[in-house]
């Protein structure tokens, strides 16, 4: 895309479609009880321990950011969660079930992501990404598939109206028809949002959602992270844009090779010498030590 | 061919005109190899495209041969003794004067992207007279065969050739617009009628295409070059009426009337024995067509969309063929029981689709090239166990011979049927039988694309993992694809079983499995008329190029290597799939139906 593009207007979803979209999702329950959580979690790879003991919890209706330096582990956590990778020692559990241990169980039993590279079917126009997403909710066999039968239809029928609400819910609906690859880039990020909310959440995890994008664009993604939340979806979102995540998330983690090193509220996370430290690097006299202790990260 | 620079090739709104965008002329400044003479040329495009339509006219009617080939078809129309029959301008030579006619006639008018066309036009020309040329020369023995030669002078395909090409120099000099657009709605009974005439066309061109040249081989020594030339120059026309926008119009007209068009091609197919291919020769060749291109769809559903490559599909077939032959009361057959028809159908799907599942498991583990490599090697199991009459079921060597005819009480599906004063060849109910496998074939292809399923496939092809993201279960759904797509050869099977009379092993080997896929890529990945269309080209041109059978694999790995580098998408693309492999995205975006809007750019 050239970069003559005017930009469209990037605004937060309409309130009407927002709650079109929660009733048909119907995931709020109003409890604010933990959803998803971690014991534990432990994750080596050969020599190097990418993860130690983290532990955390997400309540209902929440936002939590979790951020580090690069290397910190943070996608390696949401790898551990979404099944993706199974951790080395620890549990994860969501709603107090165990987390299965396949990433299409883990999107059925309702926890979807996003990726931090962006990974839509690029051949496939934007209406049939989100359709994709929608597989996990349809009841369509084999058989129906074949004959398109009346239930067939209404159930197409549903599925493409519930992906033309989260078009319109992302601010796609211009787009509906062209192909993934050809989409800008902060668009091809709402629409992997689009495709990961159509498999009706309760919890989504967002690997880098501002990524590459200009002031306008994240702050449009960050108003498009709350009327999420108001859908009813808990939210864990990865960031290294720490001024995002300080005015987004009620809760923030910060990971540290591997460790998590502090929790807490936007506030008392900023205010932490030790995620300056992290973030900025230690005194110089300590620097060397450092380097010797964590190459890695 | 140069590129033109075509950043003024704006898309200009008119709002009244029956056409969207009428690509205004860019202007013609040539950049490139051939730059220099094509600026050159560029105010002369007009009369430049008149002399080349000329030329090509005037070599039609020059003798074309300087030595009078045997008797035959072909012969007396290449020679100097076709001004015996002064009117009788058939073959080639009808081919080339239309396609001058044509040159001169859209040279003069005014058209949108009229050098596109006549471009076209040009490039059918110069194939036709460049095959034929080609071909008269090496039977001739030398160039003296299409020039001088003890008296008499032959430059007939000389002038052609250089007609078509100053044709095309002309049209590309001219510059090279845009397709328009045409976005015509008339009445629904008018456009139904189009459409029918259309598909009639089709139907008689078809028919012509399969006949042309007549039967290959030792009977007739020229098949092979008429069929060709009759290829190149329907190849030129088409390529004309694709740059007029037209096609495209039809396209969306049929689109428009879906089920009608569904119906109407349907009975054009079951038309066929009516026309001139109405021989029992023509009925087994269309049915044998028939049933690689049902094999051909199936091998789409786990090559065209799930992506995952199959170098031994021909298996399936196999299978599916053996059972039928061994449940079909064959002498040769150890079962020696005779079940019906349409139940051995079911039955040979169901195995093959069995065997499709276990070849399929691999793909829970292993991806890409390694699953093509265990497909390979299957499909080696499969031809050295039937070589080797496993369990006496293959007959081995000695194939499983005179399987009986499909009966319908006592009428055999291979006696000819008489309607009153037309009589219709012996085979015709397998040809029907057969078309009427390949449409439920596309149907189930097409319903199950359209579908969570089919989208659950595209997804895994586009990628895996995300895929898995989303909540697909990427294993069994693999799985189904291979089990779909083995069942529907095995269906295919049953019928091959029973039209040939004999299944022997050696029809099952590697090189069929590698025609199988290269029908589906030549014809176009993911698309019902791409497998179709490729299916036929690949089954038919054997039979025309018999006298070339030595250089088959030659000819066919070099029309490959051809398709892949200019049109890798296929001859009949996958809107997806020519997105992905145009180069330019924006020549993607200008070539794909629903295009991106331009206020994005």
């Amino acid at each position: 895309m050239s970069e003559s593009v005017e930009q469209p207007e990037l605004e937060a979803p309409p309130g009407e479609v927002t709650a079109e979209l929660a009733e048909d999702m119907q995931i709020a329950t109003g409890t604010r009880e933990p959803i998803l959580e971690s014991a534990g979690v432990s994750m080596v790879f050969g020599g190097l321990r990418a993860l130690n003991e983290v532990t955390f919890s997400l309540k209902e209706g929440e936002i939590i950011g979790l951020i580090g330096p690069n290397g910190a582990g943070k996608t390696t956590f949401f790898n551990c969660l979404t099944g993706l990778y199974t951790p080395t020692s620890g549990s994860v559990t969501l709603r107090g079930a165990p987390m299965p241990q396949d990433p299409a169980r883990v999107t059925e039993a309702g926890v979807a992501r996003t990726f931090q590279n962006i990974r839509l079917f690029p051949s496939m126009t934007a209406t049939e990404n989100v359709l994709v997403g929608r597989h996990v909710r349809m009841k369509q066999g084999p058989v129906s598939s074949l004959l398109h039968g009346p239930r067939f239809r209404r159930s197409e029928a549903e599925a493409h109206d519930r992906a033309e609400k989260l078009l319109a819910f992302v601010g796609l609906t211009r787009f509906a028809d062209e192909l993934a690859r050809n989409l800008p880039y902060g668009d091809q990020r709402r629409l992997e949002i689009a495709r990961a909310l159509a498999t009706d959440p309760s919890v989504l995890l967002l690997d880098e959602p501002t990524a590459g994008m200009n002031a306008q664009e994240t702050e449009a993604t960050r108003q498009l992270i709350f009327a999420i939340r108001d859908l009813g979806v808990s939210v864990v979102v990865i960031e290294h844009d720490t001024k995002f995540i300080f005015t987004l998330c009620d809760r923030v983690l910060v990971l540290v090779q591997g460790e998590l090193l502090v929790e807490g509220s936007p506030d008392e996370v900023r205010g932490d010498p030790r995620v300056v430290e992290a973030y900025l690097g230690a005194p110089p006299d300590e620097v060397e030590a450092q380097i010797h202790a964590g190459e890695e990260s | 061919m140069s590129e033109v620079t075509s950043e003024s090739a704006s898309t200009t709104e008119t709002a009244e005109a029956p056409v969207r965008t009428v690509p205004a002329a860019p202007p013609a400044r040539h950049t490139g190899r051939l730059a220099g003479p094509l600026n050159a040329l560029a105010p002369h495009a007009k009369i430049g495209m008149v002399v080349g339509g000329v030329l090509s006219i005037v070599g039609a009617y020059l003798a074309w041969s300087t030595f009078v080939l045997n008797e035959g078809a072909y012969p007396e129309r290449a020679t100097l003794t076709m001004f015996v029959e002064p009117f009788g301008v058939t073959g080639f030579r009808l081919h080339i004067t239309l396609l001058g006619l044509a040159t001169i006639v859209v040279a003069l008018l005014r058209v949108p992207a009229k050098h596109r066309i006549v471009r076209g036009l040009g490039v059918g020309v110069t194939a036709v007279a460049v095959l034929n040329g080609l071909w008269i020369t090496v039977e001739g023995g030398g160039l003296g065969a299409i020039t001088a030669s003890d008296g008499t002078v032959a430059f007939g395909s000389i002038v052609a050739l250089v007609g078509g090409l100053v044709t095309v120099l002309s049209a590309t000099a001219g510059g090279l617009e845009d397709k328009p657009v045409w976005e015509w709605k008339l009445a629904w009974w008018v456009e139904w009628i189009l459409l029918l005439v259309v598909f009639v066309l089709i139907l008689l061109l078809v028919a012509e295409v399969l006949t042309s040249g007549g039967q290959g081989g030792v009977v007739n020594p020229y098949a092979g070059v008429v069929f060709l030339s009759l290829l190149a120059a329907l190849a030129g026309a088409f390529a004309a009426l694709n740059a007029s926008g037209l096609l495209t119009w039809v396209g969306e007209v049929s689109e428009r009337h879906r089920v009608f068009s569904v119906v109407v091609l349907l009975l054009c197919a079951l038309a066929l024995p009516f026309t001139g291919a109405g021989t029992e020769y023509w009925m087994t060749v269309a049915s044998n067509i028939g049933v690689y291109a049902a094999t051909a769809i199936g091998l789409n559903i786990v090559v065209g969309l799930a992506g995952l490559l199959d170098l031994g599909y021909v298996a399936f077939l196999g299978i599916g063929a053996f059972v039928a032959a061994n449940l079909s009361g064959a002498a040769a057959s150890v079962i020696g029981i005779h079940v019906p028809f349409l139940l051995v159908m079911v039955i040979s799907a169901v195995v093959a689709g069995i065997f499709g599942a276990i070849v399929g498991s691999p793909t829970l583990r292993v991806r890409g090239d390694y699953l093509a490599i265990v497909t390979l090697a299957f499909g080696e199991i499969f031809v050295r166990s039937a070589q080797n009459n496993i369990a006496g079921l293959t007959g081995g060597a000695n194939a499983i011979p005179n399987i009986p005819q499909v009966a319908l009480g006592s009428f055999q599906f291979n006696q000819s049927i008489s309607l009153g004063p037309i009589q219709l060849p012996g085979g015709v109910m397998y040809y029907v039988a057969i078309v009427l496998l390949v449409a439920a074939v596309m149907l189930v292809f097409g319903n199950l694309k359209n579908s969570r399923l089919g989208r659950a496939w595209i997804a895994i092809r586009e990628d895996e993992d995300a895929a898995a993201a989303m909540g697909i279960r990427t294993g069994p759904i693999k799985i189904l694809a291979f089990l779909i797509g083995a069942m529907l050869a095995g269906f295919a099977g049953a019928f091959f079983a029973h039209k040939t009379a004999v299944v022997a092993y050696d029809s099952f080997r590697f090189l069929e499995s590698v025609t199988l896929l290269a029908a589906v890529i030549l014809g176009g990945m993911g698309t019902i008329p791409g497998a179709v269309l490729g299916a036929s080209i690949l089954f038919v041109l054997p039979e025309k190029l018999r006298e070339f059978a030595d250089y088959r694999l030659l000819l066919f790995g070099l029309a490959l290597v051809l398709i892949m580098r200019f049109r890798p998408q296929g001859i009949i693309a996958d809107k997806h799939r020519k997105a992905e492999l145009a180069e330019d995205p924006e020549d993607a975006a200008k070539e794909a139906p629903g295009a991106l809007p331009t206020e994005v750019k």
